[in-house]
């Protein structure tokens, strides 16, 4: 199961995504300016906070578990020294601190992915930068989630189509261009429709968005980003 | 709905289509994170991403396909499942893999800017093998020393320890996908760029 957009109505649907973008921000922030076991302990609950009010759990961070690999080999490396004294106590807990530091990262960001729909996320990158980059991310942003579950099925059709023709016994080199020369064939393809279409359907630089505004409920989280800045600062100085 | 009452702006033809195909490529830099190779020197498997980077910078070009894999990292950041193993979020951009994640952009504007030789896209047929995989080699060169970069700062390791923990087990598996790649421009089945 991957991680992504869940419908809801909990206190982070409800938020601006502009004002949980910069929540995330002002998170990695802080975390980076005190990883410090009393600072991560702190950043913690706010970590837990920000997902339990995205209506999420640990289920969510299932989706992470590429990372936790080397998350948790990490310390060990740093630790381990060729000589006596073999392994260093200290330099294994910097790393560990720094290992739990990006958990909390992920743990935040979950929260952002599980509370926030596509056409939100498009609307505050358009909406924050300005003029035609803006543009140019915004609608490249909703169209790749509109084709990445097409281009996964295509590469999936792929992979199947080789194993049926005991392609699982060529040389792997030959089964990556294989994959490669099938999936890049079909997004070319999609590409020059897509662009076609496009174009005959008027596609401006200046579309319609979806209206955003900061509310009430936005108050708390602006809040508590701009208090999480103020102590990286602090910190920093 | 908020109502644009200004003239409407046009895209034009040749924008649209390199939006459309740097928005494709993108996606399919993405679809690539699920497609899974054993590795042949560690049990970590290897996925293509690094073989899409490669591929992007070489049929878009520097411009295109640098501005792709900026999408690629926007649409992860913004929940798009594309990272890897099928993660998303700004996490991925801040934490461990941030400096593999990051040099994706360059990467691809150096491999295209080498085969290209500029920013102007020239006939791939006419582009030599030397030049194809010096500009994969470079571009792995990029991506690994960013990916290693980043590992050491956001880990706190050291130079070498940030080497064993993230390059040393990827680097063959590199070698397999510029052969791969050299392959796929090679192949007659890629007639549209």
């Amino acid at each position: 199961m991957t991680l992504s957009f869940v419908p809801g109505d909990s206190l982070a649907h409800r938020l601006d995504p502009r004002s949980k973008l910069l929540v995330q921000v002002a998170f990695a922030a802080v975390a980076y300016a005190y990883t410090t076991p009393r600072g991560l302990a702190l950043l913690t609950l706010v970590a837990v906070g920000c997902l339990l009010a995205a209506d999420g759990g640990p289920r969510d961070l299932w989706g992470y578990r590429v990372a936790f690999p080397v998350l948790l080999f990490a310390p060990l490396v740093a630790g381990a020294t060729l000589g006596a004294p073999w392994f260093r106590v200290e330099r294994a807990a910097a790393t560990g601190l720094a290992s739990y530091r990006v958990l909390l990262l992920l743990v935040v960001a979950a929260a952002y992915v599980r509370s926030t729909p596509v056409r939100e996320s498009r609307a505050a990158v358009q909406r924050t930068v300005p003029g035609r980059p803006g543009v140019f991310l915004g609608v490249g942003v909703a169209l790749v989630f509109r084709f990445l579950p097409l281009l996964k099925r295509d590469l999936a059709a792929t992979r199947a189509a080789v194993r049926a023709r005991l392609g699982a016994e060529r040389p792997r080199r030959e089964r990556m261009r294989l994959v490669a020369v099938g999936g890049l064939s079909r997004a070319f393809s999609r590409a020059d429709g897509l662009g076609t279409a496009l174009v005959a359907r008027c596609f401006a630089w200046n579309p319609t968005l979806p209206r955003l505004a900061f509310r009430r409920v936005d108050a708390p989280a602006l809040a508590l980003a701009a208090s999480m800045f103020a102590a990286a600062v602090l910190r920093l100085a | 709905m908020a109502t644009n009452t200004e003239s409407v702006d046009l895209v034009g033809d040749e924008a649209a289509t390199n939006l459309a195909r740097a928005a494709l490529f993108a996606a399919l830099v993405g679809a690539f994170a699920y497609v899974t190779f054993p590795n042949p020197v560690s049990p970590v498997d290897v996925t293509l991403q690094v073989l899409g980077v490669f591929l992007a910078g070489i049929f878009l070009g520097p411009v295109w396909g640098g501005a792709s894999l900026v999408l690629y990292l926007a649409a992860g950041a913004l929940g798009a499942p594309v990272f890897e193993g099928g993660s998303a979020g700004v996490g991925a951009l801040v934490g461990q893999t941030a400096g593999y994640l990051w040099s994706y952009p360059i990467a691809a504007a150096v491999v295209g800017a080498v085969v290209h030789r500029g920013a102007a896209l020239r006939d791939l047929r006419s582009v030599g093998l030397p030049s194809l995989v010096g500009a994969m080699v470079l571009g792995t060169v990029v991506i690994y020393g960013f990916g290693v970069a980043g590992l050491a700062i956001v880990l706190s390791l050291g130079p070498v320890e940030a080497i064993a923990v993230g390059a040393v087990a990827f680097l063959p598996a590199e070698a397999l996908k510029i052969a791969a790649a050299v392959g796929v421009v090679r192949s007659d089945a890629i007639a549209a760029a």
